[in-house]
């Protein structure tokens, strides 16, 4: 399907390094998150106290119960959002000390993005949307990487097509084409396949391991559909905020198990 | 129902804000336009009823017709002084009075003329019974009497800096003169009548100087006590000779206050023009507005229907919301208007013409007509968004509408390019043929009524040419937002279309008009210097050309004078000038017939005139003097250039002063002796006419700078009132801009997700306003260039002969529509940029 190429280099953004860690060790991380929303009586402590690393070259899922902060973990990972306190790196770089100007383009350069359902601006076409991370930055997409991720995705007779004219699962194809364009450190997709029918969400599911396996990208995926983690390389469950376990090489019945056992 | 409606227009106040004001620019000239003119009229009405209170019968000769009154200054035939011996042996006669009137310019201390803007001059013979005189009183001293003593009204005396007993010199019919100032007269409390300045005689005085020995203008009769003034008025025309009239005091007062509505009714119609306009525009920022409304509220509209609204009661909802937009704008503009009319009277005092006091006139019928312009042109424009609104099906509101722009009929798309290009091809059709001002109208309306209709498609166009800008640039996305909201867009340019298409034909109609007006005395005049009178004088003493034809340095004089005239029943202006020299000082461009056959008795005739008389050399036309009546002329000529004079009728001066009373100049063409220096031939004549400072003496080059500044003070004039229906495009542009912004929050917030930045966000939305900006503009320019060359060839009677586009004018118009984008656009960016990024990625 793919061609195999190197890991690449990321791209170097303003940015500053944090202090006693060494860059390349992973991906993303968060240290000691803690995201709290209102105050007083409303107070929600959506994050608290959340330590994870992302290694690179990683397909990671995040699961849990609704409304366990698998979704602020993840915007406050990649930038979306601010933390109440603690880190959220992504390479070496700690958003915190970052203007909103600075973490917008590490958005733009760095990083991918894959939401649940509205992806795609509906006035450009497949091929524009593909490519708008670049253009927001004034750069021609590389025509190869462009050419793989396209022939990767299976799309390349809808390039020309509206979103309005594509089919949901295309549509996601397309969102994670965008998001894979700027070749980024890693790349944040949250319930991708929420929208989809079992079919498509199967197909994007193979495609996210591809792109791991023959991209050698990194990839985040919120979900709670087991079969869907089962394609990652690691799950992280999440509950109230917090890491409750975690299980490198799921299958479908263990990372059931684990959902059966953190429901009591 | 109405509480949904009144609670979605409270929603969003700015929104409001922007749709009723759209309304209000139009209404506030509305009822500007009638407080300002009722408010005048009441003033007049009560100035002139008072200063004929005194008097009860005036006898005065008969008009042939109503002429126009700028031009012949309402003389009417002088009558032999001794009809008022006759009158005043009528029995009921208890006083009368015969009086004067004519020219007299006043000047200050400093030997200038006091010369009010556009306000006449004039001198008059003042009663000696004061009881005559009703509301004019004297303010101080007294009046005049003997041939060395004067009066002046109150204005006149505090411009010049005058104290009774000073000497005042006066330029007369027969040059100039001092008088000592015996005595202030005021009009109740008005200083000044309308402006003009008003210098005052005793009977005998003022018969002399104001070149009326033996004769007056009218006899003012006061009834003994017990005399009604009709019983009067019908006994003295017994007496009375065939020509001569008799009117009560009332129907003079009601005949000025007429000569005043008259002329209001000029600038009434302009104000309502520049209203209609202003009121065109602001519907279809209205239509635009709840075109929009209706889209985003497709949901809550399909809710509604879905738990049991019915049609009817969408239909009323919108409408509703239309009335009360329309109610509130309708007041607003009316309290704006009174405000309005009270700053243009101001306006007018400043350049001097005064305007008598009286409290603002707000007649029911303004009141109803601001509110009925506000209501209706609301509640018009939005029938057809809430007909829209009516056919949301209730099963939307479960679907994931997400509101579009919506397809555009085929249909209208064809009938918008055939409508489109009938109307230009009407408009090419007018600018060839020539003569069209009609038809220039209803062409250049039926062109916008095509472009409304293929509106969306130039949209689209325009958006495809903007489609290939650098990368990053937002040009591809302002683009690919106003292809997606075609109708919506080029609504919204269509707004700012209706008033660049006027500026820009009033444009290329003035720059014709300037060019023509140096065509004209470049190739028509043949004269060194041309005297005029300064401002908007009413002429030139005759005393003036008498002094010039002594002078070494002058080779010809020829003398110019006009008067309003009806030929052959059509109202025109007959010049009359002096033959000898005549085709010295200008290229008539005589094309049949010959000039020298022109002698008292005979007339030459402009072609455009003969033809449209069906006249040629040899017939005879009967000239209606408003003084005198009918006199018939022989053709003995036609001529092809009288432009520069303005003339479409030239006859001889003893024909024109045989029917004219007035003796003045309209202008003196002038040719110094050969070897004579022109500078110094103009500075010499200058200071030769140091007792005329209402003279001005103009080289060649003087007329046409002084009458192309004319043209730019009119189209200024002109170009600043329509920008106040540009300014009410550019709020609808702003709406427009501010909805689809909201409407868009999901996509901006995808935008600012995947790594655009603010500024870019800004940049996309400021894009989008200059798109829209430069389709109205665009098109407005093209359409008003097309149409202003059809009006300029429709004026070539009124003396655009030539044919100029402002080519830079344009261009500039078309950068400050885009600058005017950036502009509009500047809030609805900000609040883009401001868009919630999570909330818009999130889904509930
Ligand atoms: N903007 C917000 N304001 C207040 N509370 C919020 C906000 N966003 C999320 N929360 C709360 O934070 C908690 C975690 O939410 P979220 O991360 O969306 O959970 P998940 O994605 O796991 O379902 C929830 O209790 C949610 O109600
Ligand atoms: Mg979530």
């Amino acid at each position: 399907m793919a061609s195999h190429r190197a890991p690449v280099t990321p791209p170097t953004t303003a940015g500053v390094e944090s202090g006693d860690d060494v860059a390349g060790e992973y991906a993303a991380c968060a240290r000691h998150a803690v995201k709290v929303y209102g105050a007083g009586d409303t107070e929600v402590r959506a994050l608290d106290d959340v330590t994870l690393e992302l290694p690179p070259g990683q397909f990671t899922a995040i699961m849990g119960p609704s409304g366990s902060g698998k979704s602020t973990l993840m915007h406050c990972l990649a930038g979306l959002d601010t933390l109440t306190s603690g880190q959220a790196l992504i390479g070496g770089t700690d958003l915190a000390s970052l203007s909103d100007r600075e973490r917008t383009i590490l958005r733009r350069d760095r990083l991918g993005f894959v939401f649940q359902a509205f992806n795609l601006l509906p006035t450009l076409t497949a091929e524009e949307n593909i490519t708008l991370p670049a253009d927001l930055a004034g750069r021609t997409a590389d025509p190869e990487w462009l050419a793989t991720v396209v022939s990767a995705l299976d799309i390349a007779d809808r390039l020309h097509h509206r979103p309005s004219e594509l089919s949901g699962g295309q549509q996601q194809r397309v969102a994670v084409g965008r998001a894979l364009i700027s070749r980024p450190e890693v790349v944040f997709a949250d319930e991708p396949t929420g929208a989809l029918d079992s079919r498509a969400s199967t197909e994007l599911l193979r495609f996210l391991r591809s792109v791991v396996d023959d991209l050698h990208q990194t990839v985040v995926m919120v979900t709670h559909d087991p079969g869907a983690a089962a394609y990652a390389d690691r799950v992280v469950f999440l509950a109230d905020g917090a890491v409750v376990v975690e299980l490198l090489d799921p299958t479908r019945e263990r990372i059931l198990d684990i959902m059966g056992r953190l429901d009591d | 129902m109405l509480r949904v409606s009144l609670r979605n227009l409270l929603v969003n106040k700015l929104r409001l804000f922007l749709t009723v004001t759209a309304v209000t620019v139009g209404v506030t000239f509305v009822s500007g336009t009638f407080v300002l003119s009722d408010t005048m009229l009441k003033a007049f009405d009560q100035l002139y009823a008072g200063l004929t209170s005194g008097t009860d019968v005036v006898v005065k000769s008969e008009a042939a017709y109503d002429a126009d009154i700028a031009v012949t200054g309402g003389q009417v035939r002088p009558m032999d002084d001794t009809i008022v011996a006759t009158v005043g042996e009528v029995p009921g006669v208890a006083v009368a009075e015969g009086g004067v009137t004519g020219f007299a310019l006043v000047l200050d201390q400093q030997g200038e003329a006091i010369q009010p803007g556009g306000a006449p001059t004039f001198g008059t013979s003042i009663t000696v019974d004061r009881r005559l005189a009703g509301a004019a009183t004297f303010r101080a001293g007294r009046a005049p009497s003997g041939p060395h003593e004067m009066v002046l009204d109150a204005r006149t005396v505090e411009k010049g800096g005058y104290a009774l007993g000073d000497p005042v010199d006066v330029v007369l019919q027969d040059g100039p003169r001092t008088f000592r100032l015996v005595g202030v007269v005021g009009f109740g409390e008005t200083d000044s009548l309308l402006g003009a300045t008003l210098s005052g005689f005793d009977l005998a005085t003022a018969q002399r100087v104001l070149g009326k020995e033996g004769v007056v203008d009218e006899v003012d009769v006061m009834a003994a006590d017990g005399i009604d003034a009709e019983e009067l008025r019908d006994r003295v025309a017994q007496v009375l000779p065939a020509g001569i009239e008799a009117l009560t005091g009332a129907q003079v007062a009601e005949d000025g206050t007429q000569a005043v509505r008259d002329s209001m009714g000029i600038f009434t119609t302009i104000m309502l023009v520049f209203a209609g306009v202003s009121v065109l525009v602001g519907s279809f920022v209205i239509w635009n507005t709840f075109n929009v409304l209706v889209a985003q509220r497709r949901r809550e509209v399909a809710l509604l229907r879905a738990v049991g609204a019915t049609r009817r009661q969408v239909l009323t909802g919108v409408l509703a919301e239309a009335a009360v937009i329309g109610l509130v704008a309708g007041g607003t503009g009316l309290v704006l208007g009174v405000g309005l009319a009270a700053g243009i009277r101001s306006l007018l005092d400043v350049i001097g013409v005064e305007i008598p006091t009286t409290s603002p006139a707000i007649e029911p019928r303004t009141v109803v007509a601001a509110l009925a312009v506000g209501l209706i042109v609301t509640m018009v424009a939005a029938i057809a968004p809430a007909w829209a609104a009516t056919r949301v099906a209730p099963m939307e509101a479960l679907r994931n509408a997400v509101p579009a722009g919506g397809g555009v009929g085929r249909g209208r798309l064809v009938a918008g390019w055939v409508v489109t290009g009938t109307g230009l091809a009407a408009l090419a059709g007018c600018a060839v043929v020539g003569d069209q001002r009609w038809g220039t109208v209803l062409a250049t309306a039926t062109t916008f009524v095509g472009l409304v209709l293929a509106g969306p498609t130039l949209a689209r166009g325009m958006a495809r040419l903007a489609d290939h800008g650098p990368r990053g640039g937002g040009w591809r996305m302002a683009a690919r937002n106003v292809a997606r909201s075609s109708r919506r867009s080029a609504a919204s340019a269509l707004a700012l279309t209706i008033g660049l298409t006027v500026v820009a034909a009033v444009a290329v109609t003035a720059t014709s008009l300037k060019a023509s007006v140096s065509d004209a005395v470049s190739g028509g005049n043949r004269s060194d210097l041309i005297l005029e009178p300064a401002g908007a004088g009413l002429g030139v003493s005759p005393s003036v050309a008498r002094l010039l034809r002594q002078r070494e340095d002058v080779a010809d004089v020829v003398e110019l004078r006009e008067t309003a005239a009806q030929v052959d029943g059509h109202a025109s202006l007959v010049t009359a000038m002096d033959t000898a020299g005549l085709d010295r000082v200008i290229d008539l461009g005589v094309e049949s017939g010959s000039l020298d056959d022109l002698a008292p008795g005979s007339l030459l005739v402009g072609t455009t005139a003969a033809d449209d008389l069906g006249v040629g050399v040899g017939d005879t036309v009967t000239v209606t003097f408003p003084e005198t009546g009918d006199t018939d002329l022989t053709v003995v000529g036609t001529f092809g250039r009288g432009s520069l004079i303005r003339a479409s009728y030239v006859m001889t001066l003893p024909d024109f002063s045989a029917n004219v009373t007035s003796q003045l100049d309209g202008a003196i063409l002038v040719n110094s002796t050969p070897g004579t220096d022109p500078g110094r031939a103009k500075a010499a004549i200058g200071a030769a006419l140091d007792d005329y400072p209402n003279v001005t003496v103009n080289d060649p080059a003087d007329i046409t700078r002084k009458a192309q500044q004319s043209v730019d003070q009119l189209l200024g004039i002109v170009t600043a009132m329509l920008l106040l229906a540009v300014v009410v495009a550019i709020l609808g542009i702003v709406n427009t801009l501010v909805l689809s912004v909201v409407e868009r929050t999901r996509e901006l917030g995808l935008l600012r997700a995947v790594g655009g930045t603010r500024r870019q966000v800004r940049t996309v939305v400021r894009r989008e306003s200059v798109l829209i900006s430069l389709l109205g503009a665009l098109t407005g320019i093209v359409l008003g260039t097309v149409a202003g060359i059809a009006l300029s060839r429709a004026l070539v009677e009124e003396g655009v002969t030539t044919l100029a586009v402002p080519t830079l004018t344009l261009v500039v118009y078309l950068v400050v529509a885009a600058a005017v984008g950036v502009l509009a656009a500047i809030g609805p960016a900000r609040r883009a940029s401001r868009v919630d990024v999570l909330r818009a990625i999130t889904t509930e």
